[in-house]
């Protein structure tokens, strides 16, 4: 009998114990409720849900990973700023630290914020807070191909690269030490010789070639019109030929500068692709296995 | 008498429980609810997906999808609205759910601007004889659609089909009938330069096009006539002709415009003085 | 069937959930549709005597001829607003050259789809900022885009 007794007394104790376990699995805004909706929301890449429940768990929790998935959610997002204040949040004794730094590091990276981002590494450097390796320093080193400062040595730059990396950042390097950039003085000039020639200059060959059209034709029917004494439609045709010339001038230099600007545009393009597919040196931590 | 006395204690323990959590599901459905309805709609859907994430049995996964996809479609965001009526009819437990998510579709489709698709989901609802029942409704969708897709007298011919919808028809016929024709506007310009013009109602422009037209054909004609055949070549492509191309092109244009304020006109009064069910 | 329906939906789900990266509200959205109808400035202009000259005298031919003589420009903004533009961002002298240019580019009927990006309604968006010789005002927009802000 008291064996019985004892065996029910369990059996209800379990109940109560499986009970109070359903009261708090049915809160659906208990901390532990909260963290596992957000994992969810993280994992289904709704990023900004998923940060704004992790921010609600750690106004009453503290958890390394929990801040650190809210920036990678916030990063995900574009937020770069709000990122990177989170990564620089977290504790230096996490298991976390090595990695946010460098996602802080990117998030500087991603909001453009080259020069906070140098700063910050010659801080940390100066500081041995804590030991760079050289995969850290390579955002150092790549920030300096987005900017105008002047660049480090070629064999400084490069020796923290290797691999099929090398080939690609040298070429980078290359380029950013001597941009292709085409001269707004000698495509001018070369307008100026012969109509439309510095827009050859410039690669746009056939606004070269209406441009010459449109000065020799004009240039033609007014020499006829003088020749024939029609001077008012010779003077018209002229002024026309000369607008047409000197305008085409104008176009070379403007055409320069905007190639110009499209070959800068393109060189960071693809320095963003580049990153983009390296993840900016970055291992990344998948939380959604 | 013990042992029922334990058992009892037991049950009420073990449906208490349950009942807990049915009731915070209920609450929390209730509170997505309230924050649809006081037009919150971002927060609503998180409080959807938190009811969806916790609602384990799938009581209410139809009804979380549906309202989801209605928050979606009150943002102007009628490709994940699709989605997720879509979601809710692969969760519709009942017919009449199934066709309430396959409307639901229909009507983010309209709203899209998709008609094409929406029309092809009125077919196959109106082809399944499980609906046959809903004829009316079909065809009140079936108007819509069209009204969306320009085509206005096919539209007034849907709304025929139900008795209670006459508003609809003549709106949709006095449209078809105040519209004017784009193809008519065109081709007669083709035969005297200004008359599309003319016939949308812009008179200044349509005598302007045919002033320009008539001097330049003079100098054009002149030119050949005085055996300036460069001289006449030059008219022709640069003056008589620019005028001629750019009189049937304004003619269409008018039309268009024309037709566009009718149309507009008739889209506004339903969107903001028509009392009956919109998309 | 119903399995490739169900990974459908779980892949636009992911694809989708990026419409809610950012906070939104009730939409404003209207069932009139949007026209792409070119409507001119035909408002005369006194800031200063050349402008108001030339004003005038841009007035006077679209009003008479460009509106009638059809969509002759592939550009956006036209060639006679940018020549307008242009003399009022720079000087008459400057801003005639920037127009001279523009002209010989409307001209080239070859290369327009290599060069320049697309407002809405079709025409190449090919704006005065990046001719005024500011290096700082040139922004430039790749071809492939479809520019909204004109």
């Amino acid at each position: 009998m008291k064996k019985t007794i004892f065996l029910i007394l369990c059996y209800c104790s379990i109940l109560i114990a499986q009970s109070v376990d359903q009261q708090n699995e049915v809160n659906l805004f208990s901390p532990p409720n909260i963290k596992k909706f957000a994992d969810y929301l993280f994992c289904s890449h709704d990023y900004l849900r998923a940060a704004l429940e992790y921010q609600r768990y750690l106004s009453t929790n503290h958890n390394d990973t929990v801040s650190y998935k809210t920036a990678i959610a916030y990063s995900k997002i574009g937020n770069y700023s709000k990122a990177a204040k989170l990564f620089a949040s977290i504790d230096h004794q996490s298991h976390l630290f090595p990695d946010a730094q460098l996602e802080y590091y990117k998030a500087l990276f991603q909001d453009e914020d080259y020069f906070g981002l140098r700063n910050d590494f010659i801080n940390v450097d100066l500081s041995n807070q804590f030991v760079l390796s050289p995969r850290d320093k390579k955002l150092f080193y790549f920030s300096y191909l987005f900017t105008n400062d002047k660049l480090p040595s070629e064999n400084k730059f490069l020796s923290h690269f290797e691999g099929t990396d090398f080939q690609r950042v040298k070429d980078f390097y290359s380029w950013k030490e001597a941009p292709p950039y085409k001269s707004s003085l000698v495509a001018g000039i070369l307008s100026a010789i012969i109509p439309g020639l510095g827009k050859f200059y410039v690669n746009e060959y056939s606004d070269g070639v209406f441009a010459f059209l449109a000065a020799a034709a004009l240039g033609y029917l007014s020499y006829t019109d003088f020749k024939a004494e029609h001077n008012f439609r010779g003077w018209v045709f002229g002024g026309l030929a000369a607008g047409f010339y000197a305008g085409n001038i104008y176009g070379s230099i403007a055409a320069a500068q905007i190639y110009n600007v499209k070959i800068q545009f393109d060189f960071v393009n693809s320095l963003k692709v580049f990153l983009n597919a390296k993840n900016y040196f970055i291992p990344e931590i998948n939380f959604c296995r | 008498m013990k042992w029922c006395v334990i058992f009892f204690i037991l049950v009420i323990i073990f449906s208490a429980s349950n009942m807990f959590a049915q009731d915070a599901l209920k609450k929390q459905f209730a509170f997505a609810k309230n924050l649809y309805a006081s037009e919150n709609y971002y927060d609503a859907i998180t409080e959807l997906k938190r009811l969806l994430f916790f609602d384990t049995y799938s009581q209410y996964t139809f009804e979380i999808y549906e309202l989801m996809g209605k928050s979606y479609k009150m943002g102007g965001k009628f490709s994940d609205a699709i989605l997720t009526f879509t979601d809710a009819e692969l969760n519709a437990k009942t017919i009449q759910q199934i066709y309430q998510a396959k409307i639901e579709i229909i009507r983010a489709n309209i709203l899209r601007r998709t008609t094409d698709r929406a029309l092809q989901l009125l077919d196959e609802l109106a082809n399944d004889k499980k609906f046959t029942s809903k004829a009316n409704e079909i065809n009140y969708w079936r108007g819509w659609a069209l009204m969306f897709a320009d085509k206005w007298d096919e539209a007034a011919k849907s709304f025929a089909k139900i008795d209670s919808c006459k508003q609809l028809q003549n709106l949709a016929e006095k449209v078809h009938k105040d519209k004017y024709s784009e193809v008519f506007s065109n081709l007669i310009s083709h035969f005297i330069p200004g008359a599309g013009q003319i016939y949308t109602g812009n008179y200044f422009s349509g005598f302007l096009s045919l002033g320009w037209n008539v001097l330049w054909g003079y100098v054009t004609i002149n030119s050949f006539a005085a055996n300036r055949i460069f001289d006449g070549l030059v008219e022709l492509n640069l003056l008589w002709l620019r005028f001629y191309n750019g009189n049937i092109q304004n003619a269409q244009n008018f039309a268009k415009e024309k037709n566009l304020i009718i149309t507009n006109k008739a889209l506004n009064y339903l969107q903001f003085d028509f009392y009956g069910q919109k998309p | 069937m119903k399995l490739f329906l169900c990974i459908f939906i779980f892949s636009s789900t992911i694809i989708f959930a990026q419409t809610d990266w950012q906070k939104w509200g009730k939409a404003n959205y209207s069932y009139a549709v949007k026209d792409n109808f070119h409507k001119r400035d035909l408002s005369f202009d006194a800031k200063n005597p050349a402008r108001f000259v030339l004003k005038s005298l841009l007035d006077s031919y679209w009003f008479f001829i460009s509106d009638v003589d059809g969509d002759n420009c592939a550009f956006s903004p036209t060639c006679s607003n940018f020549f307008l533009q242009s003399v009022s961002k720079t000087n008459l002298v400057q801003g005639t050259l920037m127009f001279f240019d523009r002209f010989t580019r409307d001209m080239d009927f070859i290369a327009k789809f290599d060069f320049y990006p697309r407002v809405p309604d079709g025409h190449f968006y090919d704006p005065i900022s990046l001719y005024t010789l500011n290096k700082n005002e040139i922004k430039y927009i790749p071809p492939s885009v479809i520019v909204n802000n004109e």
